[in-house]
This record gives structure tokens, sequence and C-alpha cells, in this order.
């Protein structure tokens, strides 16, 4: 057999875009990761089709986990409609032949970029987050090797004294999103740039959670039923973002999060799909919305 | 596709695909064939191997014309190719002084072992724009002159050996003995290592090269794992980086000697799965540079010359002198500095753009965030403010100091 013979026998384009050694590379990681939970796990990044930065580590993660008869949600910030949600919707859909739906609780894989879902996600759900910066120290130590060290020993006062530093300075904590939280009491872990109203929802939650940070080369994980405590005092509760009266234009919705909308001087969710599902039914013609074409 | 929610989204998407193609794929000049790409722009095809790290010159064509010129986005292109193909076979180390020489200097002598030889190079070509030629010359409408060859330029100092082929036959082992030696000479480096002039830095644990495509990096890793990441890294990251260290705020990097400036043709060898001898899959053209630095710190062997080491896919100078020589700081600074986490992790071509770029994407759920922050600082500052003048007040009333609160907590 000749080595062109040989390439030739490959198949043209491998399911889920990746070939299979990649795949089972990163399911090792990922495995890793669930077994120690918030620990971030070296892994050999592939370089995708869409840029470092863009979801390449949530895009190899979901391609490593999916299988056909799964069913995909993308969003970006929340909206299914994004258009880099888009993209990676059409890379997953195309490539895996899974279904996908806007559709947060008939979703088994939802990968996002910077929100979870408002929807309460079960047991039989994984959440794909993208992860720009997967190091939570990083704001307080700039070398590899400390930082190594740091974790190891889980020695976290230089994170803990920036945020009394924080406090004292400033009145209140504020970093904005992507909290540090302490995962099952050991490894303090990024939280991705999600916003901290999600936050409380990974602590002891049912559902898997998987991030991948494709140009940092790492992935970590918080199995269902694991405790996740946001960074704070004793005497200085965690805040979640909210605004005295604001609610959503659409749905009227309070008790989600809320992005605003200055041109209307008000407010609109951010998870389109839920406040979708929450309006008056005034757009009836557009009931069918959740029709599958296919 | 799914779903009308998620369909505004896709239709904006497809119709930039469409603008891209229409302006890339359309015009009124002939389409762009990918061996004008090879013959003609064959630095930027080389530079393009060189950042993707992988040697496929048509295939770095065929990034290159997609991307339209985008160096990195084709790095890009052919890098995400890579990813869906299944490794085949590991290549058998071979030992660099195979290189069949194209092209060599050794600026470090006047008259040094082996030869000086030229070869192609723009150095000491004017820099003169050839405006009367491109009026009067052939132009990209022109079929015949396309189709024709290149007007032969006289000969360089050495006659330049015919350019790849995709797979090209080694010259037989038996070649005539001078031409051997012209195309294979010896090193600097083994003269001076023969003087004894250079630090002996063999070691035995760093045997095969560390594969940074499969075993991440960071700090602390092999010096294979740091030539890896430098041999793939942005070219422009790289010079980058060297300057930086020369002019620029932290750390220093004395200009070395250049032992080695090569250009040349490697063999690619693997283990035959059923003769399990090494065989020759065809050659890559590589640039290699070797940089003799002077130690002159304190606590080093003020006696001895060290070395640094530069090679990259392609023909690309730049790229592997700066190479040679970062190789040869990270090495002196011995993690004293941040200089080693700099090269390993910030050069990367793919990385860095990546991440620059996705500033475009939307970021309202982490503004909304920060928005919420500012305003809690604010709402802190005027409770600290009045309860300052509260406290003020009070005490000018009963006639008594107090304290200055510290900082109150907040409650909204």
């Amino acid at each position: 057999m000749t080595v062109s013979a040989l390439a030739a026998s490959a198949p043209a384009e491998e399911f889920g875009h990746l070939d299979e050694q990649s795949k089972r590379e990163i399911r090792c990681a990922l495995l890793a990761a669930v077994a120690v939970p918030g620990y971030q796990v070296p892994f050999a990044s592939r370089e995708m089709p869409v840029a470092r930065g863009w979801g390449s580590g949530g895009l190899q993660v979901t391609l490593a986990v999916i299988g056909p008869q799964d069913t995909i949600k993308v969003i970006d910030q929340g909206d299914d409609a994004g258009v880099n949600a888009a993209n990676l919707r059409r890379l997953i859909v195309s490539s895996t032949g899974a279904a996908d739906t806007t559709d947060a609780r008939q979703a088994s894989i939802i990968q996002t970029r910077h929100r979870i879902p408002e929807d309460p996600l079960g047991p039989d759900q994984a959440l794909v987050l993208q992860v720009p910066v997967p190091e939570p120290l990083r704001g307080v130590e700039r070398d590899m090797r400390e930082l190594r060290r740091m974790h190891a020993e889980a020695d976290y006062s230089a994170i803990w004294v920036s945020l009394y530093e924080d406090l004292v300075h400033n009145g209140v904590i504020t970093q904005s999103t992507g909290y540090p939280v302490l995962v099952d009491g050991r490894y303090v872990m990024a939280t991705t740039p999600i916003p901290r109203w999600d936050v409380p929802k990974l602590d002891q939650a049912e559902f898997l959670s998987l991030f991948g940070a494709g140009r940092e080369k790492r992935v970590y994980a918080v199995p269902p039923h694991t405790s996740v405590e946001p960074l704070a005092f004793e005497d200085v509760a965690f805040q979640v973002e909210r605004t005295q009266g604001a609610s959503c234009l659409l749905c009227g919705a309070v008790d989600a999060y809320l992005v605003e909308v200055p041109a209307r001087a008000g407010w609109i969710c951010s998870d389109t799909d839920w406040c979708q599902r929450r309006r008056p039914s005034e757009n009836g013609e557009d009931g069918d919305h959740k029709a599958v074409d296919a | 596709m799914g779903y009308s929610a998620a369909r505004g989204g896709l239709d904006a998407i497809l119709a930039a695909e469409e603008l891209m193609r229409a302006k890339r794929d359309g015009g009124s000049s002939p389409a762009l064939g990918i061996d004008q790409l090879t013959e003609r722009l064959n630095l930027a095809v080389d530079r393009v191997m060189g950042e993707a790290g992988l040697w496929a010159p048509q295939f770095a064509a065929l990034a290159l014309r997609q991307a339209e010129g985008d160096i990195i986005e084709a790095a890009h292109l052919l890098r995400a190719y890579r990813s869906t193909r299944m490794r085949l076979a590991e290549p058998v180390t071979v030992h660099a002084d195979e290189l069949e020489i194209l092209r060599r200097i050794v600026p470090a002598y006047r008259v040094p072992p082996g030869p000086q030889l030229l070869g192609r190079t723009l150095d000491y070509v004017g820099r003169l724009l050839e405006v009367a030629d491109a009026r009067s010359g052939p132009r990209p409408a022109d079929p015949p002159a396309l189709a024709g060859p290149e007007p032969s330029a006289p000969p360089p100092e050495a006659p330049e050996l015919p350019e790849l082929p995709e797979l090209p036959k080694l010259p037989a082992a038996s070649a005539a003995a001078t031409a051997q030696t012209v195309r294979h000479p010896g090193r600097l480096l083994d003269l001076l290592r023969s003087q004894g002039m250079i630090r002996d830095r063999r070691r035995p644990d760093d045997p095969e090269p560390h594969d940074v495509t499969r075993d991440p990096v960071r700090p602390g890793v092999p010096r294979s794992a740091r030539l890896s990441v430098m041999a793939r890294a942005e070219t422009g990251a790289l010079v980058n980086l060297w300057y930086r260290n020369v002019l620029g705020p932290d750390g220093y990097i004395h200009e070395v000697t250049l032992g080695e400036v090569r250009h040349g043709r490697l063999p690619v060898r693997v283990v035959h799965p059923v003769t399990l001898q090494p065989v020759c899959l065809g050659a890559v053209r590589v640039t290699e540079v070797e940089a003799i630095e002077d130690l002159d710190g304190a606590d080093e062997e003020r006696g001895l010359f060290d070395v640094g080491y530069g090679l990259c896919l392609g023909h690309n100078e730049r790229k592997a002198i700066a190479m040679a020589n970062l190789d040869i700081a990270v090495e002196r600074d011995g993690g004293r500095s941040s200089l080693e986490q700099s090269v390993l992790m910030t050069t990367d071509g793919l990385d860095a753009s990546g991440f620059l770029e996705h500033l475009k994407l939307p970021h309202y759920v982490t503004f909304r965030s920060m928005v919420d922050r500012k305003a809690a600082i604010r709402a802190a500052a005027r409770q600290r403010a009045a309860q300052a003048a509260d406290q003020a007040s009070e005490a000018s009333e009963a006639g008594q100091t107090s304290a200055a609160g510290t900082a109150a907590a907040v409650n909204r």
C-alpha cells in the first residue's frame, strides 16, 4: 500500500470535524477534568475552523462529546442568533448531523459564551462554556511557574488579599464577570466571563459543566452536585447584577439577567429564547417558531 | 438549519461570506493560479508554511489565495486543515548536517570553512520600486506571458538548484564528492568546537523533540519545545520580541554574531511500516541559523562562546535569526526573567491575532456587568461621603472628635 493510498483511505470529512485520535485525546482530558473538579487540565488544543478566542476550545469540547443523537443549542451572550453562535452551530450541525434547537430544555448539549440559560438544566444535559482566560489568579500573578505552585499548594492568599484590598479601596468587590469561585473546596476556578448572576447556578448543579479554553490549551469541569462557592467574605455578601426597577421590555421579566437598551431607555433579557417563550401570545402568528425545519 | 429565532445571525454570516467570495473570485483580471503563487510569491507561501508549521506548498498557496493574501489567515486555514487529518507516521529525526544548501553565509569569518554562497537573496538588490518595468512588462491579463518562462536572471555566485516539486527526489547518494562538499559544507561551530571555544550544552534528558502540537507548553519545558514553538511562531512576533529586548524597557539581549545562515533542503524520512527501515519521502526547504553568543556575564564562562539555534520551514531568514538569538537569550536568562514565558506563550500568530480579533465579538453581557460594578462603586463612594459628612457634623455639634470610619458595607 502506498502512502497516498493510505491517505486516500481516510474519510474526506470526519464525524465532528476532528479526527478520532484528537477527539479521544480531548475526552481523556475531560475525564481528568471531571475527576478533579476545577483543576485546569492541559490538552493539545487543535486549530479549529474558527479563530482562537472565538470559541475554539468550546467547539473542541463539544465535538469531542457530541454524538449524532444529540441535540445542540449554541448561544453567544444568551442569544441563539448571535453571528458567532450561528457560525459555531453551523459547524457543529454540518459535521455531526446532530439536531439543533434554541430551547434550552430540549438540548442535550448547550455550548455557550458568557451565559448560562435561565431555564434550569437537568442531569441529562451538559453545558459547554467557551473560556477566554482559564486562569483565575492571573490578575494577582503573571508568572506561570508561580501560578502552578499556587494551585498545587492551594495557596490562594494573594487573591483573597486582592479581594480585601478591592473592598477597602472601593467599598465593594469590583470584579464584574468571571468571578473566582472555589470548587469542591479545593481549586479556585475562573467562571469564564459569565456574569455573577449565573455563578450560583453552578453550585450543586444537576448538570455537567465543561469549560474549554482553546487558545490557552486547558479544559476544566464542574461535575453535577459539586460545591461552587464564590470567593466572598463572611460579612460581605456576594452580589449579583441587579438594577432597581429594571424589567424586560419584551417579557416583563424582573428575575433574569437583563441587558440595557439605551435607545429605548430600558432593559431586555439576554436569554432570547427564554424571553420569547414568556412573551404574551400577541405574536401568535410566529407561534410555530420552534418547529424544526429539517 | 433549524429555527427562525436563530435565523437572523445565519443569514447575516452567509451574506458576509457571499460578499467575500464575490470580490475575491470575481473581478476583471484572470483568476490567480496556484502555480503563480508558488512561483512568484514564494516568500509569502514559505511564510505561511513556516507559521502553519506544515510543509505543503500547494495547500499553502491555496490558503494564501483563499485568504486574499492575509498570511496569518492563510496559516490558520492550513493548520485547521491539518487538524482534520489523521497522523499517519512520525518522521525520523534527521541531523541538520544533511541540509543541502541553496544559500549559506558566515558573517563571523571572511573566509570560513566551506563556501560563502550568496544564492538567492534580496539583501543586495536595491530597494527601488520597479515602476517602469511594471508599466512596460507583462500585465497579468497577458496569457502568453503567464505561460512562458520567466526571463532568466544572471546566475548567482553558485548555480541555483531548480525549485522543488512537492515530493522531490534527493540527489543520489553517489553524487560527486566535490558537489557534496559544496552543498554540505561543515559548520563554523565545528571549527569553534574543535578549538574548545564553545560551551558544551549537550544533555541526555531531551532526546526526542517535544511535540508542541500534542503536548502543550509552559515555562520549564525542554529546549526542543521552545525551538518548536518559535519555528511555528509568527515572524513579526519573534522580530518584535527580539527588538523589544534590544531596545525596549525589559530585558537585554545583545547582538549575536551569526555563525551560519543557511537556506537549503532537508530530507524527510519515516520508518517504513513493513521493512521497518527509514525511507525518504522527500524534502523540505528550511532556513537554519546558528548564532554565536559572547558569554560576557559575571557568572558565565567568559572564555567560551555559546550558540543559539534557529530553524524554520521555508526561506525566512528574519525569523530564523530572531529565533536563534532568542533561543540563546532564554538559555542565558535561566528563568530569571519572564523571557521564556514570553517566547513560549506570546509568539504564536494564531493565538495572538485570534484573541485580538475576538474583541469584535459582542460583549454586552460582560459590559452590563461592568456597568453594574461602576454604579456600585459610585454608590459606595456616595455612601461613604455621606457618612463622613454626618460624622463631621456630629463631631462639630457634640464638640468631640470621632475616629474616621472604615469602609462601610454597601447595602443596595
